[in-house]
């Protein structure tokens, strides 16, 4: 596809809100991360996150040329390259905040969990479209459980139950998307609800804490729940317009634990107050809108399972971040798309949009009613 | 195609994300609008909180320079602010270490909800509690060991109703409007000079400032306020003196107790003044007690020992005792016939033993004779005043109580002084609801009857006798001094009044009062003295048990400079309770001349 018709097909009102969140994000960094004051580092952040917001539009102009249904036949080797990558963060990976997610790769770490959000969207996509035709019994969803499962556990095991219930939401949006009765859920609830003291023995202990800390804030005042705390005092003293770029107290004094990252949403809330929290929120509410748009035009089957699948992870990611800055969600490593410091994240979640793009650019001229 | 099958299913993930927005947004609503003040005023208590440097309050000193009151440094336990509920079990293991039960604590937390500075639980832990604390600061966390400078009465019990003593605001003050500058807990003087001075000696407290999260962890310090010392008092009172006369008080009520002279003689009120300016230069009142006690709450025990105690140990004698004056009255009553010209100097009296109006005599009955003025005073003859007082009147006997200072306060440095009660008609028939009879203007003018008095204010007008007419403010504060030793402010002598009487008549009353502490006199035994002495003897009636014992007296009686009133409870005779105390003190002051050791060992 030419220059001409790749910039007269794009969606830009998604464009716009997911570069308006990621410079959004990017001034919040460089507050987080004190860019205000004096230091020999103080723009390493900024810089790195804004090179990598530049690389990334780069790299999906050019990928935008390449038909996303190419990746329907890659899929099974991605999916396998995945679960590679995953065994190898758990042999060659550095430890970090009680979970191995990082590579080392020359001088840059990546997190293989953030990639494998997207391979695990891409080949799922891929593996459910093959069987949409068998899906009508319960059973029949068993082998994509299976599928979902295995990459699932691997996460797990890292641990970063995080990324492992983005995997699980994930499969939550193509089952809806795929017809997956009511019936069905009941039944799925129910094996959920009896092997629930199973997967509580799989949780680390500090997970558990977490989900602990998550019920009664108060259990641990000076760990996890010291964390939620402060991230509440910093969200509610922004009030309606916030103490102003640069002078959020609890963020520039660092009480707010891990600012730059998976706590970016609390300095929002302090610096920018009610105003500017609802703004971000009405823009992440605009990219899901414009993705489930896409995906009721797309012109084939994998293309509405590739566009559910990244709104289902865009909606999960929101919720649980928002969810656990606001002290609604138990503490979990999700950072906030676009706008968490994060060069593997942010990536994973440019190409999720350029992949949006991509298919909307080849979908039939069908508007979401 | 699963967009078209399945479309519903889209717009069901659309709603389904609507809601969850709207949750979000509803929750920010709700932090950062609803409760957005809460978690505002939280932001600011968690990056800043005023730690209190507290101002060592000022020393106390006597005259000569010696500490009475100083401070010294404790440890007091405090509990850190959070702003999560208080630790019952960290609260529980803490009570124990420091033996205060732990409704204690709590109420204490309670007290100071709105603070952001720790709490303080309790000061002046002993050595042992330090150690636990210390030892198991690990299980405890949240509380907090801080240096506090204590305050320290160097020598228990001596001067305690002048120094008084320090304690803790309680709400119910603050409640009643004082101190209302202050939290609950800050130390304030209660009682004594540490209350009538504690602007002074209080000084101001200091502060820095320290960022803190909220487990109460330092981020960094900020700035401080260094604290302002409290400023120091200079007493006019003489530790030694002091010390010598509630030896010499101890040790002659014990006499009179053990003696089965007055069995309940426990209870005494004695102040030495310079009558050349009103310095007070000890003041006893008995029974004591231990202000160290106070400092850091009372136990209820030690509380209930004092509170128990009939003869009320807290109350200063001195300015809040009121007493018949009995013959020391005899100066006032002598004072107006004479100013009045309703008798002159050498008139004499018949006395037979009873007065000729009325059958009131001597208290045992002796009749003395002829008596002029001298004379009579001198042996303080009852029925030569009685007759005065028929002659004066009580309307004049009233004036001239008025004008030697009955019946209002001195106005001594202390706050608790009573004003006594000036004999009159008005006065009987306002509280008693009877007509006034010339028996009671008989017993006014001995100073029986309605007639009461304060030791100081016996003291004031018998220092204007000694001091040719004069009549100067008492008071216990020379100077106020700044803590590097520079002077705040000088408390000059203050004179207040002027007697009214002509310098014949105050003559005439030295003379008269120099005679009872000679042979004939009721204080003969005070001949022997080194100086001369002059005083007065007084018996104060009772109703309600042994007479009370008074003697009023100044020395040297030609050049005096030192008066000291003894007023003995329940003592009996004044020349045997109260004269000896007196007489003992002006030894001591006074002390007999010694041989000239230094010229002997010349000579060999």
């Amino acid at each position: 596809m030419e220059l001409g018709r790749i910039l007269k097909r794009l969606d830009y009102v998604l464009l716009f809100a997911v570069l308006a969140l990621t410079a959004i994000g990017i001034t919040l960094i460089g507050s987080a991360t004190h860019i205000n004051l004096v230091s020999e580092d103080r723009y390493w952040y900024v810089q790195r996150q804004s090179m990598f917001a530049v690389f990334n539009l780069i790299f999906i102009f050019f990928s935008l040329r390449f038909d996303y249904r190419l990746l329907e036949d890659m899929s099974k080797r991605l999916y396998i390259f995945n679960l590679v990558m995953l065994l190898a963060v758990m042999f060659f990976g550095h430890a970090a905040l009680g979970a191995q997610r990082w590579i080392q790769i020359g001088p840059v770490s990546i997190q293989p969990s953030e990639f494998s959000k997207i391979i695990m969207i891409v080949a799922l996509s891929a593996f459910i479209n093959k069987r949409l035709d068998n899906l009508d019994s319960f059973w029949s969803w068993f082998p994509v459980f299976g599928y979902v499962l295995v990459p699932f556990l691997l996460v797990m095991k890292q641990p970063d139950l995080g990324t492992a219930l983005v995997f699980a939401a994930i499969l939550l949006g193509l089952m809806i998307i795929c017809g997956f009765k009511k019936k069905f859920f009941v039944r799925l609830f129910g094996i959920g609800v009896v092997s629930a003291p199973l997967l509580w023995m799989v949780l680390h202990d500090y997970q558990k804490m977490r989900l602990k800390v998550f019920l009664d804030p108060g259990l641990e005042p000076q760990g996890a729940g010291y964390h939620v705390i402060q991230s509440m005092i910093a969200i509610g003293s922004g009030m309606l317009t916030g103490k102003g770029l640069f002078s959020g107290t609890q963020s520039q004094l660092d009480f707010l634990p891990e600012n730059h990252t998976d706590f970016i949403f609390a300095v929002a809330g302090e610096e920018f107050g009610f105003i500017g929290t609802t703004i971000i929120l009405l823009l992440y509410l605009v990219v899901i809108y414009r993705g489930l748009n896409i995906a009721m035009n797309a012109t084939d089957d994998f293309g509405t399972l590739l566009a559910t699948g990244i709104v289902s992870m865009f909606v999960f990611h929101v919720l649980v971040n928002v969810g656990m800055t606001a002290g609604i969600m138990p503490v979990t490593g999700v950072p906030l798309p676009f706008m968490s410091y994060g060069v593997s994240s942010l990536t994973t979640n440019m190409v999720l949009i350029g992949l949006l793009l991509n298919i909307n650019m080849r979908q039939q001229k069908l508007t979401f009613k | 195609m699963l967009n078209k099958k399945y479309a519903y299913r889209l717009e069901l993930l659309m709603i389904a994300s609507m809601v969850i927005f709207a949750v979000l947004i509803g929750r920010m609503a709700y932090l950062q609008l609803y409760q957005g003040d809460y978690y505002y005023r939280l932001s600011e208590g968690n990056r800043v909180r005023a730690v209190k440097i507290l101002a060592p309050r000022g020393i106390i000193y006597d005259c000569n320079g010696e500490e009475l009151v100083k401070n010294e440094p404790g440890f007091v336990v405090s509990l850190l602010r959070t702003n999560k509920k208080p630790d019952m079990v960290v609260i529980n293991k803490l009570a124990g270490i420091i033996e205060v039960s732990p409704e204690q604590i709590l109420e204490k937390i309670k007290q100071n909800e709105d603070s952001y500075e720790p709490i303080r639980i309790k000061s002046n832990l002993s050595a042992a509690m330090v150690t636990k604390i210390e030892e198991r600061s690990e299980e405890l966390p949240g509380i907090l060991l801080e240096l506090q400078s204590i305050r320290k009465y160097v020598n228990n019990e001596l001067a305690v109703h002048v120094l008084g003593y320090v304690g803790e605001v309680s709400e119910y003050e603050i409640s009643k409007g004082k101190n209302t500058e202050l939290k609950v807990g800050s130390i304030v003087g209660k009682f004594g000079l540490e209350r009538y001075y504690d602007n002074y000696l209080r000084g101001t407290d200091g502060s820095y400032r320290e960022e803190v999260d909220v487990a109460g962890r330092v981020v960094q310090t900020l700035d401080e306020l260094p604290p302002k010392p409290g400023q120091g008092l200079v007493l006019t009172v003489d530790a030694k003196l002091q010390r010598e006369a509630e030896k010499i008080v101890d040790e002659h009520l014990k006499y009179l107790r053990s003696s089965g002279f007055a069995p309940k003689a426990n209870a005494a009120a004695i102040v030495a003044i310079d009558p050349r300016n009103g310095a007070i230069k000890a003041l006893v009142s008995r029974p004591g007690f231990n202000p160290n006690l106070f400092v850091n709450g009372i136990s209820s025990k030690d509380w209930q020992a004092i509170n128990d105690n009939p003869f009320d140990p807290m109350s200063n004698k001195v300015i809040s005792g009121e007493y018949p004056p009995g013959s020391t009255f005899k100066i006032v009553t002598g004072s107006a016939a004479l100013e009045t010209g309703k008798v002159t100097p050498q008139e004499m009296i018949f006395d037979s033993g009873k007065h000729w109006l009325i059958p009131m005599g001597n208290a045992e009955g002796e009749a003395l004779g002829w008596l002029n003025f001298h004379k009579a005073l001198a042996a303080s003859d009852n029925v030569y005043f009685y007759e005065m007082g028929n002659r004066v009147g009580i309307d004049v006997l009233k004036k001239y109580a008025a004008l030697f200072g009955f019946g209002k306060t001195t106005g001594i440095d202390l706050f608790g002084e009573n004003e006594g009660i000036i004999a009159s008609p008005e006065y009987k028939m306002k509280v008693f609801d009877e007509d006034w009879y010339l028996g009671d203007t008989f017993n006014a003018a001995i100073g029986q009857g309605f007639n009461l008095a304060t030791p100081i204010q016996l003291a004031v007008m018998l220092s204007a006798v000694a001091n040719n007419g004069d009549i100067y403010k008492p008071h216990l504060v020379e100077k106020i001094v700044n803590d590097d030793g520079s002077v705040v402010k000088e408390i000059k002598p203050e004179k207040i009044g002027r007697l009214p009487v002509s310098a014949e008549t105050l003559e005439l009353l030295q003379s008269a009062l120099k005679a009872v502490a000679q042979e004939g006199g009721t204080a003969a035994q005070m001949a022997n003295l080194s100086v001369p002495v002059a005083g007065k003897t007084g018996t104060a009636e009772n109703p309600h048990g042994k007479d009370h014992g008074l003697f009023v007296g100044y020395a040297p009686a030609d050049n005096p400079n030192l008066v000291v009133v003894a007023v003995i409870d329940q003592g009996g005779f004044g020349s045997v309770s109260a004269a000896p105390i007196v007489q003992r003190i002006f030894e001591y002051v006074f002390p007999p001349k010694q041989p000239a050791i230094v010229n002997t060992q010349k000579k060999q």
